[in-house]
């Protein structure tokens, strides 16, 4: 990964895209592998699909039906999902996850595949932004999902979907040592770990690992969250 | 939550956030803005552009952690708005003038429930 950039890329971040991209291969608690790999092919896709094409011109996305133009054999729900936080996170909606959940979507399903779609949406976004193409998806393993890990531990925080249980200690800054967005996907551990490796790349609430001022990296991740209309 | 962190950071003018023709008093804050724009409406033409002034005028390796840092916001904004969490107890309370001044509660889910979900156009 990054090979031939002609911008200097820290070894650990080359490794950690690296180790991420592999692990998306294998089996997760609620996909395979493959479907993981699906996964991201789909999101990758979504940016050229006509209906979220038309949905992202319209007042309202709920005002659009139709079919995605899809290219893979994913669930309909998933697709659905996929697209949408993909192509217009601004209006998402809790009707989006409702919706699944009546398709059949377990909510473990849900945020494993919301934490691919995440962690894909970085891995490509670095890349086109360093001026290189994204990475060659892989087949994926067919090992089928691992199951839910029956130690989770989660609680009703107010989120759309049970998150980690946070301890109440805040941080030096005042923020919650385990703020919400580390606690969002608490149903599938293995997906916080997996999305963070490469979060954690480019950003810390105390102690940037990076060459710039933590006023330039506040700024950029407070212009990106205007962009996204992301409340949190 | 990362307007907190600006505003934390320093004496900047927040409204530069929301409003790109504002000038928000961050170092190379002008550029930064513009090439956040370019990276997250996937303007790549844009973007080719505006690397090259970026590591011109930031420096190399401060250019691609810019861009790291957008691509991973970029990321980290998706599961935000995909599980709905609300905002962690001390900053919901911190930020709640900050918020309607700057018109970050448009962003609220159920605001965005109320403007989104409706079934006509």
């Amino acid at each position: 990964m990054f090979q031939n950039c002609a911008y200097p890329i820290r070894e650990a971040t080359v490794s950690a895209y690296e180790d991420v991209w592999q692990q998306l291969a294998q089996s997760g608690p609620f996909w395979s592998g493959a479907d993981r790999m699906a996964i991201v092919r789909e999101a990758r896709n979504s940016l050229q699909c006509k209906l979220c094409s038309q949905r992202k011109d319209a007042l309202s996305p709920a005002a659009v039906q139709g079919e995605h133009d899809t290219v893979t054999e994913l669930p309909l729900a998933a697709i659905e999902v996929i697209h949408r936080i993909r192509t217009d996170p601004a209006r998402m909606t809790k009707s989006v996850l409702d919706a699944a959940r009546t398709a059949g979507l377990s909510d473990g399903a849900y945020v494993e595949l919301i934490g691919i779609v995440a962690t894909s949406v970085v891995i490509d976004t670095f890349h086109q932004s360093l001026g290189l193409p994204v990475p060659a998806t892989q087949a994926g393993s067919t090992a089928p999902p691992l199951g839910a890990d029956p130690t989770v531990e989660v609680v009703d925080g107010g989120a759309w979907v049970k998150i980690a249980p946070g301890d109440g200690e805040l941080n030096e800054i005042g923020i919650p040592r385990q703020a919400n967005i580390v606690r969002s996907m608490g149903l599938v551990p293995a997906v916080i770990v997996l999305f963070f490796s490469v979060m954690r790349q480019a950003y810390y609430i105390s102690g940037l690992p990076i060459a710039i001022s933590r006023s330039q990296a506040e700024f950029i991740a407070a212009r990106v969250s205007a962009l996204n209309q992301c409340f949190y | 939550m990362h307007t907190l962190l600006l505003r934390g950071s320093g004496d900047f003018e927040l409204h530069a956030v929301m409003d790109n023709q504002l000038e928000s008093g961050v170092e190379c804050g002008e550029l930064l803005s513009r090439l956040v724009d370019a990276i997250i409406g996937g303007s790549w033409d844009a973007v080719e552009q505006l690397r090259g002034e970026a590591l011109h005028s930031m420096g190399t390796q401060q250019a691609v952690d810019a861009m790291a840092v957008a691509a991973a916001f970029n990321g980290i904004t998706r599961i935000a708005d995909a599980t709905g969490i609300p905002l962690d107890a001390g900053p919901a309370e911190t930020t709640a003038t900050m918020r309607d001044e700057l018109r970050i509660d448009d962003f609220e889910y159920a605001e965005k429930t109320r403007k989104f979900d409706r079934v006509t156009a």
